[in-house]
């Protein structure tokens, strides 16, 4: 039952439409708050860890998981290996930060420039490789990380086995008032409880500057990648996706749109990178492996495959099930054994069977189909036409996901498929 | 020269294993056009069966390797028939994340079960050396793996080439519809292909982790899937006989590139295998005994 109807383009739904984003911005900032000292809620005995660093992380890995979306989500090209462009990013940061004492937002004129090249260079025999040989080559690459961070030549920029340590860390301007923010929140009656007591230590207001920053950083990432699919390349690429040879049928420069994609993919790895060692301050060669990329396909997949808020969900799935997961000891009927373990991988590893089966758009896909009971945008009539009121009695919210996927056509019957 | 046919047999005997699982490999992709990424974590499962069956049960090691062969072959069929076969086999995301799935549930499972700590496996073969010239020494090891990876395909040659089952899965094989019209009972058949592939890995990763320099651990077949991979790409994906000269290559190529190239040391052996990967599906993608595939659009 719509019980909101939005016309694109008027005053309503530009208000809508900005309202929504507000909440949202003030969502995330109340989050900050709320968690900066490390928050704990314990469940039979087990007490899981829900605090802002956790939060950093997983932050990195939704850029990364941001980066599958446009190279498998809407390319549709399995390159799989997005740990190997992580792995780099993260490297080379460190370098760049510890060894030749950049600042950090300088790392990201280097890295993204740096990633996006080997992303088009790795992407060029790509061009020839496709489907499943191409995700057994980016799989094998995934693979192949670690012992190159580990060759004797390499040692000196990388740390080796033992892993390359950054010690500057992004300490907070004085001037913002984290302070006097986190004192007046604890002030509201009712919610104050929920933000700690007395001033910020002086590691909480880091931790809240450094979940700014990456924010910050993943909205400006998430924004020119919602602009570039929803652009002409963006087009080319889902067409691209859908069948390839009447893409190229219809004046769509395959190899062109599909480096694009690989460099713009990789770049957000290498991003992604940057994040990851700027919040836990290592980067070591174990951290960069086949698992981390099959894990980032869990994201993806989890999240929803070619939408971007999946990127957020799967970034968050990947870091707390296997931290919830291990740091689980004591659940009633479930033997010991079973918790000690790579239980989280195992969660992880279900996770991605049962949701390809029963929900193959992910989490993204249900929460807008539930929310397209209520909400509802349309299109603006062309000039000289006018729309029909909207008929409330037989609601059909699959329509308006299948028509903003542009799915439907397929479906419908115009098309004859073979 | 000594040094040479040092590396030479060891490059037989690590490329014959590469050959057993990448027959594995091209099993499954003949029945189902996939490549299944699960396959080496499924192998190491059923080499930690057979572990469990000859060290605590006390069963005779060979018994045990075929026990774990049969209980591997009955997994297989049971994945194929739950997990591959609701999906559409033209399209390859959803069955390349299924067997991502697959790959991170056997390895978390077998390291929930059996942990990580390395474990020996039951001796298989007879030690000793069978031949040596000075540093050069060919194990009875190398030999037994040659002789059992030439006796696998004997066996898998006469069972598609004499059984109703195996003139049933090349039929399916090499046209799905058509075989299906001429009344082959498809999905069994598929299954088939399967449990033969999941038995055949099994028998892989216990030879492989039988070299008494080697241990069984759940990770241990990470690696050795890739390299499989390679040698089943190298070798057309489609060919059993290219499976097995691409395996034997690709450990040919992991031994003596690494010893005799001066700049690619030995971390990057599987950066080589991935190199040589690359390098043939860019310039036949079909592999060397492949079938060419033909898009009609």
């Amino acid at each position: 039952m719509a019980r909101f109807h939005f016309v694109e383009g008027t005053t309503s739904y530009r208000t809508y439409k900005w309202s929504m984003w507000a909440l949202w911005i003030i969502v995330l900032l109340l989050i900050a708050f709320a968690v900066a000292d490390t928050a704990q809620i314990s469940i039979f005995d087990n007490s899981y860890n829900l605090g802002l660093p956790r939060i950093n992380k997983s932050i990195s890995f939704m850029i990364a998981i941001l980066g599958l979306q446009v190279v498998v989500g809407y390319t549709g090209q399995l390159a799989l290996g997005q740990s190997f462009f992580f792995g780099s990013g993260a490297y080379m940061a460190a370098y760049l930060v510890q060894d030749q004492h950049w600042p950090w937002a300088a790392t990201l004129l280097v890295v993204v420039p740096f990633c996006f090249g080997i992303g088009v260079l790795l992407g060029l025999p790509a061009l020839r490789i496709r489907g499943l040989y191409l995700a057994l080559v980016t799989l094998g690459m995934a693979a192949v990380f670690p012992s190159i961070v580990l060759l004797d030549g390499l040692d000196e920029y990388t740390g080796g086995a033992s892993g390359k340590t950054v010690d500057s860390t992004l300490a907070a301007p004085t001037w913002l008032p984290f302070n006097g923010v986190a004192n007046f929140l604890q002030s509201i009656p009712f919610f104050g409880q929920y933000f700690g007591e007395g001033d910020l230590s002086s590691r909480e207001t880091e931790r809240i500057w450094k979940y700014m920053l990456f924010v910050g950083l993943t909205l400006i990432c998430v924004w020119l990648i919602a602009n570039l699919v929803k652009s002409r390349p963006g087009r080319a690429m889902r067409a691209i996706r859908d069948n390839e040879t009447s893409a190229a049928v219809s004046g769509v420069n395959l190899a062109w749109q599909k480096t694009i994609s690989f460099g713009v993919a990789s770049a957000l790895g290498g991003v992604g990178g940057i994040v990851y060692v700027a919040e836990l301050g290592i980067a070591s060669p174990g951290d960069f492996t086949q698992l981390l990329a099959i894990f980032f396909i869990v994201g993806l997949v989890v999240g929803g495959v070619g939408t971007l808020p999946g990127a957020v969900v799967g970034g968050l799935v990947i870091t707390f099930i296997p931290e919830w997961a291990s740091s689980t000891s004591n659940l009633p009927g479930v033997p010991e054994r079973w918790l000690q373990g790579p239980t989280g991988t195992f969660i992880l590893g279900v996770l991605l069977i049962i949701l390809t089966f029963f929900l193959p758009g992910g989490v993204v896909a249900s929460a807008r189909h539930f929310k397209a009971r209520f909400v509802r945008v349309v299109p603006a009539a062309p000039p000289g036409y006018t729309v029909a009121a909207p008929d409330d009695s037989d609601d059909e919210p699959e329509m308006v996901d299948a028509l903003e996927s542009g799915e439907a056509i397929g479906d419908s019957g115009l098309v004859d498929r073979p | 020269m000594e040094l040479f046919i040092a590396r030479l047999f060891d490059g037989i005997s690590n490329g014959a294993t590469y050959a057993l699982i990448a027959l594995a490999l091209v099993l499954i992709y003949k029945a189902t056009t996939l490549i299944n990424f699960a396959q080496g974590e499924m192998a190491m499962f059923g080499a930690f069966i057979v572990l469990v069956l000859a060290t605590e049960r006390g069963v005779p090691i060979w018994l045990a390797v075929v026990i774990g062969m049969a209980i591997s072959a009955l997994i297989g069929a049971g994945i194929e028939r739950t997990l591959i076969r609701p999906f559409d086999p033209a399209d390859h995301l959803p069955l390349v994340i299924i067997t991502l799935g697959l790959f991170l549930v056997f390895g978390a499972t077998a390291g929930i079960i059996w942990r990580f700590d390395p474990r020996p496996f039951p001796r298989m073969f007879p030690t000793g050396n069978a031949l040596s010239f000075g540093v050069a020494t060919l194990t009875w090891y190398t030999v037994c793996v040659v002789l059992t990876v030439l006796i696998v395909v004997g066996l898998l040659t006469l069972l598609l080439n004499k059984t109703k089952i195996g003139l049933a899965f090349r039929a399916v094989s090499s046209n799905l519809e058509s075989s299906e019209l001429s009344g082959i009972r498809v999905g069994p058949t598929l299954q088939f292909g399967w449990a033969l592939a999941a038995a055949v890995g099994t028998l892989a990763a216990s030879i492989y982790v039988a070299n008494p320099l080697f241990q069984l651990e759940p990770s241990v077949m990470a690696r050795v899937l890739i390299y499989s991979a390679s040698a089943a790409a190298l070798g057309g994906l489609d060919s059993l006989g290219g499976a097995i000269i691409g395996g034997i290559a690709i450990g040919m190529v992991q031994s003596i590139i690494v010893q005799y190239v001066p700049f690619i040391p030995n971390e990057l052996s599987l950066a080589t295998a991935v190199a040589v990967l690359v390098l043939v599906l860019v310039f036949k993608p079909s592999g060397l005994f492949g079938t060419p595939q033909v898009e009609r659009v």
